[in-house]
């Protein structure tokens, strides 16, 4: 009883003070420069110039805090050494060009932006579309949904039962290697074949990811006005052509919004990597190379040049995402 | 008009299907996990969970009971006994050494060493002869070829649920993921309202910055945030947790609402402003409700990756009893070397309860919120 | 009957003690094999109001069996002591300890990762009476001195870390009855591990279970092949040479070893199944049990019954025998182990005593008369040890010429947790000895 007496208590604490910061502010700023009286036309304009911040202030205190503070600090530590103790210059990149892992994942890591964004955007969308004209579209879609409920590691288990591997003369308890051998094929460790390894992992992240395009594509979808659907209709079109010539222009937006949250999330992902494969067999990716030399390898210096990589390739996919959005839009 | 007909049941038919084709491979998997975490480690080690429901022929290795179950029948010492001792199954073949474990038919007799007998009926009943006492209080060993009807057991659910602490972090996984689910999206909304339709110098600028901030990789924040919290007294406590996740799920709750809220009809807003309704009232009174299926899809994401979250919990909260998270505890009952599939199947699917309820019940909202909100191309 | 007798005592003993509200698992003074007057002597010490938080990998039934020990700790002195575990051990120290969050001790399964802790500074070191209480305490006192002592932040050396519990690893496991029914001998040399091996597979069977598969960390199983027979081939000297690479890794008395390890693994005669690197070392040993039996031998640590198949008891469904060195190489008997090391990672008053509380026999006696736990402490009684498995591997220690230390385990993490997993997984998918190792000494060369 104690205990969900103090859990409701923190909970409560914690929602409700972040709402009275809004509601007081707000508040404070009306009583203070009201929009009545003599000064009324003055106070509302000060009002409307300090009114954006009070909005604002809660998330650029705690985003400068959370995220551009470790930024500047692993820009800091990227110039020293292990012990972050001496100045080492440009050592580290250096180092990080020369390295044949820092490579490998590099290209994996290419591979892996072209294939699980598009992948799992493409999926998404027609799983949207379909899932949204039939009767029982909501349990199907809860059921492509269902994989974005299980945490990463729990999602390595259940790939652990596909891809394992028990070699010849045994029965095999993964999925993958019993229907192959079914077929009169023989057994693969999957997940230790140099480069496809690659792409075993990536069906792993785009089972996951397409429930989060579906949800969101699916909620764009219905936002489409009827009338301009009907409209194409009356004019003859066919359904294939209602989909890719109008609903899909209206949703570009959209449709530009997932890719570059999952294109974000492929780049940081690391657990997958790490609970399968761990980067070997040459299937190392950039997020888990800094995991490895943060934590096993004790070296913030390299951990977060690595880090840094990671920023720099991300952003002109950004760039390029948020402008064609914004043309489309 | 008949054709037109035909040729859009043909469509229906053809959309059914390939929703349930893809509907099959996207459960198979978790499918095949849920199965999994209904059988003992040791069959989930020498089947595929897809024979579960079949009768398994196996080769196994029994033992006979030891020298304390002996009687005295005639000159001959005899141990008696069922090799399924009230369980089910039917011998195929067995045989009495670990090279020939399927030399004989049930039925039959096998020569042991020390000129031991061994006979095994189909149905699991032996019988031990020897000419001389047994001694070992350990039984001899039976190589039979078993087929056995499929088993099923509770015992991996029983594990994780009735563990002890497992209900306490329950509670210390809901402090945490309700806050760090409700507070971004509260500032998240108030910030991307401003950044949508109020005027202010550097707004570009800060949207910018925002979605720049997307792709800072969570793991390099961990050690200088937790230097933060201790620097500053809140040390290993909810209330860092909650900042933390808050401040890791910030830039994309920003840059989805932004978007959400960006793309409103301006007339409301605009008509509301002329009747002089400050921001915000808008805010509460338009934008809210409005953007409930954003702020609605947000918050399963959110959710989702508070509540499937170990690496921030295990940094930003202690490991004692108040704050251990139910991540956490899992891996605990997993033990130090991680083994227990049997373990991990049932436990992901005690932890992937609670999101399915979320998202079933958030996506009633999720519609209900799209269909008040498509007026707005009218 | 008689037999039974006295664990018919013990066990209502246990359930009265248990039952009086009494929550330490032995009543202190009714097991005379016990040494109590170590556990007396605590009481002089008052350490009420005191709270030391301690932080290390053991969770589960280790997690119960730590916690067994330091109920006694608390009993006597009046702390309290909160010791948590965690499955990422590793990754959570070096969080902590850069964040300044630590708790008061930390218990390192790496000695190379409390090197690496201790030369930032984020260790104290121990008592200067400690070493020698070691020295004189403990069996082969000055390697334990040496393998806790390291470099300050000030570049000064001292002791920081005391070794408690200790694992072997030099073991082959084997099921004695199949042993039997093939007629296969227990071999005493490496030349008869050979011949056994050899004799295996002429006799239609496959000698080998080996699995290096480990999630995240796979490679770890083969680096324990490696220093197991790098300690059969090669001077204890240069294994401690080859530890601070001063032998680099490409030396070839170093793929000497590694190529020795082929000889096992890379034969496909002699294992199961033709992709080592594949198999998880947690099913591996399952096919001692199978029937017909896959392989016969398993080479592992003491930890690896944990992996056997429900209801294996160890020393009659399976046992196991010390892997043999050669008999013409004149190496004595050499012993791989591994430990667990205590360290203080944040000085308080209660820390110190509980380090202190460590040196005491009953500190160690509570943990062997229960399970799994070896230590090189002289001064216990082990008489204590319930489990007759466990006081052969005791013997094993104590027969052994040389004790070493794995040699991952001390090697920085960026190899011994890294490179090295990683060099042995290519090599067993078909690279050469001597491109890994190329390759692992390139990365050691970088970070030094």
């Amino acid at each position: 009883m104690g205990q969900i007496l103090f859990a409701f208590s923190t909970i409560i604490v914690g929602v409700f003070g972040c709402v009275a910061y809004f509601y007081f502010s707000n508040l404070l700023l009306d009583r203070a420069l009201p929009a009545k009286g003599p000064n009324a036309g003055l106070n509302i304009n000060r009002a409307n110039a300090i009114r954006p911040w009070l909005f604002l202030g809660p998330a650029i205190v705690i985003l400068s805090l959370y995220l551009v503070y470790p930024v500047i600090n692993s820009i800091w530590l990227s110039f020293h050494d292990a012990s972050a103790a001496n100045f080492v210059g440009f050592d580290n990149y250096v180092w990080l060009v020369n390295d044949s892992k820092f490579q490998e994942s590099m290209l994996n890591n290419l591979l892996w932006l072209i294939v699980v964004p598009g992948a799992s955007t493409l999926l998404g969308l027609v799983a949207a579309q379909l899932t949204d004209s039939i009767r029982w579209g909501n349990i199907a879609k809860s059921l492509i949904f269902m994989p974005m409920a299980v945490s990463f590691i729990g999602a390595s288990v259940i790939w652990k039962f596909i891809y394992d591997y028990r070699g010849e003369g045994n029965a095999e308890i993964g999925l993958l290697n019993s229907i192959v051998t079914s077929f009169g094929g023989s057994p693969e460790a999957w997940i230790t074949l140099g480069f496809w390894n690659n792409f075993f992992l990536m069906v792993v992240l785009i089972w996951i990811q397409t429930g989060f395009a579906m949800v969101i594509l699916s909620a764009a979808l219905r936002g489409i006005p009827e009338e301009t659907i009907e409209a194409a209709i009356l004019d003859g079109a066919s359904p294939l052509q209602v989909f890719l010539k109008i609903k899909v222009p209206q949703i570009w937006g959209t449709i530009a919004v997932v890719w570059t949250t999952i294109t974000i999330t492929v780049l940081k992902v690391f657990d997958i990597v790490l609970a399968m494969t761990n980067g070997q067999w040459g299937s190392q990716v950039l997020a888990n190379l800094m995991f490895d030399w943060m934590f096993r390898g004790a070296d913030s210096g390299r951990a977060s040049t690595v880090a840094l990589v990671i920023m720099v390739l991300v952003t002109p996919i950004m760039v390029w995402n948020i402008r064609n959005a914004r043309k489309e839009g | 008009m008949a054709d037109i007909a035909g040729q859009k049941a043909r469509l229906t038919w053809a959309i059914n299907i390939s929703v349930i084709v893809l509907v099959l491979l996207w459960t198979i998997p978790t499918f095949g996990l849920l199965v999994s975490s209904f059988r003992d480690a040791d069959q989930i080690a020498s089947t595929g969970w897809w024979e579960a429901l079949f009768p398994t022929e196996r080769n196994e290795i029994f033992r006979a009971k030891g020298a304390d179950a002996q009687n005295l029948v005639g000159d001959v010492y005899q141990i008696k006994g069922n090799l399924f001792e009230g369980g089910q199954g039917a011998i195929i073949a067995f045989g009495v050494s670990s090279l020939k474990p399927t030399a004989y038919y049930p039925g039959e007799t096998g020569k042991m060493s020390r000129d031991r007998l061994l006979t095994l009926q189909a149905n699991g009943d032996y019988v031990l002869a020897s000419p001389k006492p047994f001694r070992s209080s350990r039984g001899v060993r039976i190589f039979a070829t078993v087929q056995s009807p499929p088993k099923f057991t509770w015992e991996n659910y029983q594990k994780v649920l009735f563990s002890e602490g497992v209900g306490r972090s329950f509670l210390n996984t809901f402090t945490v993921t309700i806050p760090a689910t409700i507070i971004p999206i509260l500032i998240a909304a108030f910030a991307a309202y401003a950044l949508a339709w109020m005027q202010f110098p550097g707004r570009a600028l800060l949207i910018a910055a925002v979605v720049g901030l997307l792709v800072v990789p969570l793991q390099m924040a961990l050690i200088p945030l937790l230097k933060l919290h201790n620097d500053i007294g809140i040390g290993k406590d909810y209330l860092g947790i909650w900042l933390a996740h808050t401040g890791f799920g910030l830039p994309l709750a920003i840059y989805l609402l932004r978007n959400y809220i960006a793309g409103l009809p301006r007339e409301i807003i605009e008509s509301a402003k002329v009747d002089g309704a400050t921001d915000f009232d808008i805010f509460r009174r338009i934008i809210l409700p409005l953007s409930f299926p954003a702020l609605a899809s947000f918050a399963i994401f959110q959710f989702l990756w508070v509540w499937n979250d170990l690496l921030v919990a295990t940094v930003f909260l202690g490991n004692n009893e108040e704050q251990l998270v139910m991540t956490g505890r899992l891996r605990e009952l997993l033990g130090s070397r991680g083994g227990d599939w049997e373990i991990l199947a049932a436990s992901a699917f005690v932890s992937i309860f609670v999101p399915l309820i979320v998202f079933f019940s958030l996506q009633r909202f999720l519609v209900r919120g799209l269909l008040a909100g498509s007026v707005k191309g009218g | 009957m008689i037999k039974l007798i006295p664990h018919a005592i013990m066990a209502s003993l246990l359930v009265s003690g248990s039952a009086l509200g009494n929550d330490l698992k032995f009543t202190p003074g009714d097991d005379a094999r016990f040494s109590w007057d170590s556990y007396n002597q605590l009481k002089t010490k008052d350490l009420s109001g005191e709270t030391i938080s301690i932080f290390g990998p053991w969770l589960g039934p280790d997690k119960d069996l730590i916690e067994s020990v330091i109920d006694y700790f608390e009993k006597a002195t009046g702390a309290t002591v909160n010791y948590s575990g965690s499955d990422s051990f590793e990754t959570q120290i070096v969080i902590d300890a850069e964040a300044g969050a630590t708790p008061n001790i930390s218990v390192f399964p790496q000695p190379g990762l409390a090197a690496n802790l201790a030369s930032k500074g984020h260790l104290a070191a121990l008592d200067s009476k400690t070493a020698d209480w070691l020295r004189e305490n403990y069996a082969a006192g000055q390697s334990w001195v040496d393998l806790g002592t390291f470099k300050g932040k000030d570049g000064k050396e001292a002791l920081y870390g005391f070794f408690y519990k200790v694992d072997v690893k030099s073991l082959v496991w084997y099921s004695p009855e199949n042993f039997e029914d093939a007629g296969y001998e227990v071999p005493q040399t490496m030349e008869e591990l050979f011949a056994l091996s050899d004799q295996i597979v002429a006799d239609g069977g496959t000698p080998w279970c080996i699995g290096i598969g480990s999630g995240g960390a796979t490679g770890w199983p083969a680096t324990d092949w490696v220093e197991d027979l790098m300690l059969r081939t090669q001077t204890p000297e240069d294994y401690d040479r080859w530890v601070t690479n001063t032998i680099k890794f490409d030396d070839p008395k170093v793929l000497e070893a590694i190529d020795l390890f082929g000889k096992f693994a890379l034969n496909t005669k002699y294992t199961v199944g033709d992709k080592v690197s594949s198999v998880d070392f947690r099913d591996s040993p399952k096919g001692l049990f199978t029937s017909p039996p896959q392989c016969y031998l398993h080479r592992q640590a003491s930890f690896i019954p944990a992996y056997f198949p429900k209801g294996t008891e160890v020393g009659y469904d399976a046992d196991f025998f010390y892997f043999p060195a050669f008999a013409d190489k004149k190496l004595g008997k050499p012993v791989l182990g591994a430990g667990t090391m205590f360290a203080i990672t944040n000085d308080s008053k209660g820390a110190r005593a509980f380090m202190e509380f460590l040196q005491t026999p009953i500190a160690h006696e509570i943990w062997m008369a229960q399970k799994g736990f070896l230590t090189p402490h002289k001064g216990v009684n082990t008489e204590v040890f319930t489990d007759p498995t466990v006081a052969k591997m005791n013997q094993i220690l104590l027969n052994a010429d040389t004790f070493r230390f794995d040699a991952s385990d001390l090697m920085p993490g960026a190899i011994g947790a890294g490179a090295f997993w990683t060099g042995m997984v290519e090599y067993l998918d078909g690279t050469s000895a001597e491109d890994v190792a190329k390759d692992i000494q390139r990365i050691w060369d970088s970070i030094q």
